[in-house]
């Protein structure tokens, strides 16, 4: 009996953890937005009626898309590169790609500040090399943003995708020569549709991520480019509109969950050991 | 479509080691050669130069008129077989197959007619649906062999196709190979580690120790006519007993051992003895008799254990010159203790060249 229970009493504590500090509060959050004295839609229309908040949700998407695709491609490179190094040489890279996940996103974000920045060392180089006779605002803008926002995930994405290259066998990809493929076919018909589980995991969570960031477009974007955790944090702790801070949390939590089974989908359908 | 390989003075490293040195080989148009050999002996490197995945520092490699020696893998036109099976874990086992015909930009028709029919000359027909994860280990390599063979290519390579087999299966496997081998007339090089898979499928077998061929021939000739020392150890011969002329009387040579003992041989029955080499037999080939009166003259030893064969027995000898394996009749056991007398048996030894 007891024996039969031990897992069960092992789960507890982590499934109280989860309870206690997610499904409540994010309960709480959601109800909340259905309890307007205008009807149970109400915030939600409020939301949907604003041309700024759609536009803020709209950039959120777009950025966070923008973000995923190019931080795919770019840590695809990347982690194909280092799979093919030797062993130590390969161990060295893959510290250096996750060196700046040692430090704080706010840290990293900053450091953009320093090099997008008015009186910033991109300015300075570019006037000093007469490139350029006024500085260019870049900060404050999408590309910063999105800049900012693949400096952070490519890491994750490296890590991601190098475990998943790494386990591909080499014998596969020179069977596949041996047949006739060239380089570019053996990419496209053999790493490519093997490397796709992790491919899409990784835009998950890059996707996820940069959806739900605060600090870096709070830094980089400012009021200008405020995307939906900075609409949050201002709805919350600025104008203390709990209702809508709690309906754009809501609509967070709906459009994250969405695009994660879409995607999860999508890697059921291109993952070809599903079938 | 029939062509020879030939390497010609191919070396090639890996990093600053030398791993080939000086090889040449040349396997004739539908002809199975084997590489046998152990682990570091350069078997599998010479395979991967001639698939294109390694690059030799120096000599060429030809398949029939065509110089591969720098043509990237892809475009040699040459099927392999892998020890992992190598199979593509995304596609069906009749993509599989159909995968070389879809680079050779074959239609999608014609590519699955060809890729059904080589499954079924490969009994998987049935399987053709299948993901390569849902089959056995011999089904795995039958697929492999159907994917390196319905592109016909001019060259079929094998790296330790049936280690991954069980004994049972790796005999009905190799009785396969061998069957679509020699029914397509396919050139064919066959890498293994285990002497009788090498000896049972091959044409000819080369034994390769350090980077070197050692010696190339017919099964039956490196089984009973060895070249030198490492091929003799490696089929069996137990018994390397260095020997130095003393005396030379028309055919019949006199000779002793380092530790002092004599043997008398006749050239007639040896063959040609040079001054300095290595007598060399199986167990066999060392006759094991009681040491006495009117006893054929032989290397005197000291009987240890005894081993029942079957057909003789075997015993351990020892002589002050190092230790040997004789057999004698079943009709007189020896005790083990007691003196005997060790005597070449002609047609079961080889005269071979001294080790340097």
């Amino acid at each position: 009996m007891v024996k039969r229970l031990t897992p069960w009493i092992l789960v507890v504590p982590a499934s109280l953890l989860v309870l206690l500090l997610l499904i409540l509060p994010v309960g709480a959050t959601l109800l909340a937005t259905f309890a307007d004295a205008k009807g149970w839609a109400a915030p939600y229309l409020a939301f949907f009626n604003s041309g700024f908040r759609r536009t803020v949700l709209w950039r959120t998407v777009e950025v966070s898309l923008i973000t995923t695709v190019i931080s795919v491609v770019l840590g695809f490179i990347a982690a194909y590169v280092v799979a093919q190094m030797p062993g130590r040489l390969k161990s060295i890279m893959i510290i250096a790609a996750v060196f700046p996940l040692l430090t704080g996103v706010v840290v990293r974000s900053f450091a953009w500040l320093i090099l997008l920045g008015k009186n910033g060392i991109i300015n300075s180089a570019l006037l000093a090399l007469g490139v350029i006779a006024e500085p260019i605002s870049m900060l404050y803008t999408e590309g910063a943003v999105i800049a900012a926002m693949v400096y952070l995930f490519v890491p994750l994405m490296i890590l991601t995708l190098s475990g998943v290259l790494e386990g591909i066998p080499k014998d596969v990809l020179e069977a596949a020569s041996s047949l006739g493929a060239a380089p570019f076919a053996v990419f496209r018909q053999v790493i490519l549709p093997l490397a796709m589980p992790g491919l899409i995991v990784g835009a998950v969570l890059v996707f996820t991520g940069s959806f739900t960031s605060y600090a870096t477009p709070q830094l980089l974007g400012g009021e200008r480019q405020m995307m939906m955790g900075t609409l949050l944090y201002q709805r919350a702790m600025v104008t203390f509109d709990w209702t809508g801070a709690s309906t754009v949390a809501a609509i967070m939590v709906v459009v994250t969950i969405a695009i994660v089974l879409v995607m999860t989908r999508l890697a059921r359908r291109l993952n070809p050991l599903a079938a | 479509m029939t062509v020879s390989l030939t390497l010609d003075s191919v070396t090639a490293h890996y990093g600053s080691t030398q791993v080939l040195k000086d090889l040449s080989l040349a396997v004739a148009a539908g002809e199975l050669v084997s590489l046998l050999g152990s682990s570091g002996c350069g078997k599998t490197t010479t395979l991967r130069l001639v698939a294109g995945f390694l690059e030799p520092t120096s000599g060429s490699i030809r398949l029939g008129e065509r110089d591969l020696t720098r043509l990237p893998a892809h475009q040699r036109n040459i099927g392999l077989v892998f020890q992992n099976y190598a199979l593509f874990p995304h596609l069906s086992v009749r993509d599989n197959v159909a995968f070389g015909l879809k680079q050779r930009g074959l239609g999608a028709a014609e590519r699955l007619k060809k890729a059904d029919a080589m499954l079924e000359r490969v009994g998987l027909a049935s399987f053709a649906e299948r993901m390569p994860a849902a089959l056995s280990g011999g089904q795995k390599q039958r697929v492999a062999l159907a994917r390196a063979l319905v592109i016909e290519p001019p060259l079929l390579m094998f790296d330790e196709p049936l280690s991954n087999l069980d004994a049972k299966l790796r005999v009905d496997m190799r009785v396969e190979i061998r069957r679509l081998q020699r029914a397509n007339g396919t050139t064919s090089l066959y890498v293994t580690h285990d002497q009788e898979e090498a000896f049972s499928i091959s044409d000819r077998v080369a034994i390769m120790n350090a980077g070197r061929i050692m010696q190339l021939d017919r099964p039956e000739v490196l089984y009973q006519r060895p070249a030198n020392s490492f091929v003799a150890r490696f089929v069996g011969f137990e018994n390397l007993i260095p020997m130095r002329v003393s005396a030379r009387d028309g055919g019949a040579v006199t000779a002793q051992t380092d530790a002092g003992a004599t043997l008398t041989l006749s050239q007639d029955a040896f063959g040609a003895i040079p001054d300095r080499f290595v007598l060399a037999a199986r167990p066999d080939g060392l006759a094991v008799t009681r040491a006495g009166e009117g006893r054929p003259a032989g290397i005197p030893v000291t009987l240890g254990i005894r081993t029942y064969l079957g057909r003789a027995y075997q015993y351990q000898c020892s002589t002050p010159g190092g230790d040997y394996l004789g057999n004698g009749p079943l009709t007189e056991p020896l005790e083990p203790g007691s003196s005997a007398i060790l005597s070449p048996v002609p047609e079961q030894c080889c005269i071979l060249p001294p080790e340097d």
